[in-house]
This record gives structure tokens, sequence and C-alpha cells, in this order.
């Protein structure tokens, strides 16, 4: 899905750059609307198959809700000390850290909502949050504890990163990182559709 | 506000009748689309004038973007895994 998403957004730079004339570029841009509801209706449907999910919240109660919780607080928090940073305003600092690794539908809601530009940096900053979890998630669990190895992935834990966690720690902390990944993806569009419009 | 409307339909329709079977077929359906809306992405970037100055100083902000939020993550995690999984950490 990487590569694949990295080719469509290249393509698309270059038939944008060269090849497609103005009308087509903005006839795109109003279709996109209606795909991104689409896309969004088997989203929801992909999380509402997820039946497991809801039965091991009757197992480990509210305890099972605090890897989410945390991961959410703590990327807010971080995105929006990225404003002492960058020249970015606050809303979108935390907008684009709301993504919490789902670059492709943050790519996809961000340009919908703030254009092209912060739908980018929404793309390329959840694609390497997906990346640099790679890499660390081994190191986390060893340094930290296995609950933390989850924190990096964010909503990447049900899917992509999930067998690097698998190896670095536990089957109990398997299905934690799964139930976390299903929250955190379910989180994504509210949370950026929340903290986009605020502090304007 | 629609967007999140038509996602909790979605998954009440998941939850509910949304057969077994087919499961392969809709995540085949939210590759065809998110690559389709990525696409898009790029021609309204490319089709900028000043895209090659932009994406230069977009990879600086991207990269801030996500590494503070990852350590943002890891600190609260940790802090409350400690309290939460007390017993449980090995």
């Amino acid at each position: 899905m990487v590569v694949l998403a990295i080719i469509a957004l290249f393509l698309g730079i270059i038939c944008g750059n060269l090849v497609f004339p103005e009308q087509i570029t903005n006839y795109l841009s109003g279709v996109s609307d209606y795909i991104l509801y689409l896309l969004m209706f088997c989203v929801g449907i992909s999380v509402g198959m997820n039946k497991m999910v809801f039965q091991k919240i009757k197992e480990y109660h509210f305890k099972i809700f605090i890897i989410p919780i945390g991961i959410i607080i703590g990327s807010i928090i971080g995105g929006a000390c990225s404003v002492l940073i960058l020249d970015i305003p606050l809303n979108e600092c935390i907008a684009v850290a709301s993504g919490l690794g789902w670059y492709s539908l943050t790519g996809i809601l961000l340009s919908n909502l703030g254009g092209a530009t912060l739908g980018t940096i929404g793309f390329l900053s959840n694609l390497m949050r997906e990346i640099i979890s790679f890499m660390i998630i081994p190191y986390i669990a060893k340094r930290f504890n296995k609950f933390t190895a989850i924190a990096p992935a964010a909503a990447t834990s049900e899917d992509t990163t999930l067998y690097i966690i698998m190896k670095s720690t536990s089957e109990e902390v398997v299905i934690m990182a799964i139930f976390n990944g299903v929250i955190c993806s379910a989180m994504v569009p509210i949370l950026i559709k929340i903290f986009y419009p605020m502090f304007l | 506000m629609a967007i999140i409307i038509v996602m909790s339909i979605g998954f009440l329709i998941g939850y509910f009748i949304f057969p077994k079977k087919w499961k392969g077929k809709n995540d085949r359906i939210q590759i065809l689309l998110t690559t389709l809306l990525i696409f898009s992405m790029g021609v309204s970037l490319g089709s900028r004038e000043n895209f090659l100055k932009d994406i230069i100083g977009m990879g600086w902000e991207s990269l801030v973007l996500c590494v503070l939020p990852i350590i943002g993550s890891i600190i609260v995690v940790y802090g409350l895994s400690i309290v939460a999984f007390k017993n449980k950490k090995h």
C-alpha cells in the first residue's frame, strides 16, 4: 500500500504539473469529494465488522482504552508543540498530528479541508510516522515497556506495524495493538474534523 | 460533519448486516478509492506554480509534525501504562 500510495502521489504530481489542462484539474477536485464520502462509508463498514474488538472491551474494561487515549493526547500535545518550531497555525499542526499515522486518509481529509499543501504535509508526516515506527518499536519495547511499543504506531498498530509489534512484545499486547488500531483509526476523521476549525 | 455521518452509517451496516465474505471486496474498494484520492491530491499539488520550491519546505514541516507527536505519544502512554498496568510490567 505504501508503494502504491507513493506512486499515485508522484503520478498525480506529474499529471498536474505537465499533462492535465486546468479544466481536468478542477473537475478532479470536484469529484474527489464524492469519492471521499464513498471511502468513508467503506471505512465505516470495516470498523463495524471488527466484532472481536467489542468483546475485548468487556474483558479488559476501561483499561484497554488507556493506550489509545494516551496516544491521542500525546500526539495532540506533540502537534501543538510543533507550532513553536514551524510557521504553521496551531489548528493545522494539531490536525496533521491527529492523523495518527494514517497517512492516506489524513492527506485526503486535510487536502479537502485546507488545500493541497496541508494535505501533502498531512500525507508525508503520517507516512514518516509509519516508517519511523517500524524502526523504533523494537527499541521502545526494550527501553520502556511492551505497552509503550504501541505508542509510535498509533492507528497503524492494527495492520502495517502489527507484525513488528508482535515480534517485539507478547500475544497479549498484540490484542491490545489491534484494539488500539481500530479505536485510533475510527478517531482520525473525528479528531481532524474537531481540531481543524479550532483556534481560527 | 457529513463525513462522520456517512462513516457511522457504514459502521452500522458493517456491524449488523454486511456479509463477512465481502470483506475482501470492501478492502479492495478502499485501496482503489484511496489511490484515486491520493492521485487527485497529487494533481492539485502539481498544478501549483511554485510546486518545486514548496515541496522542500513541506518535507521539513512533515518531519517535525511526525517526530514530536511520536515523542508525545511515547511519554504519555509510558506514564499511563506504569500507573494502569503496574502488575503486568515485565
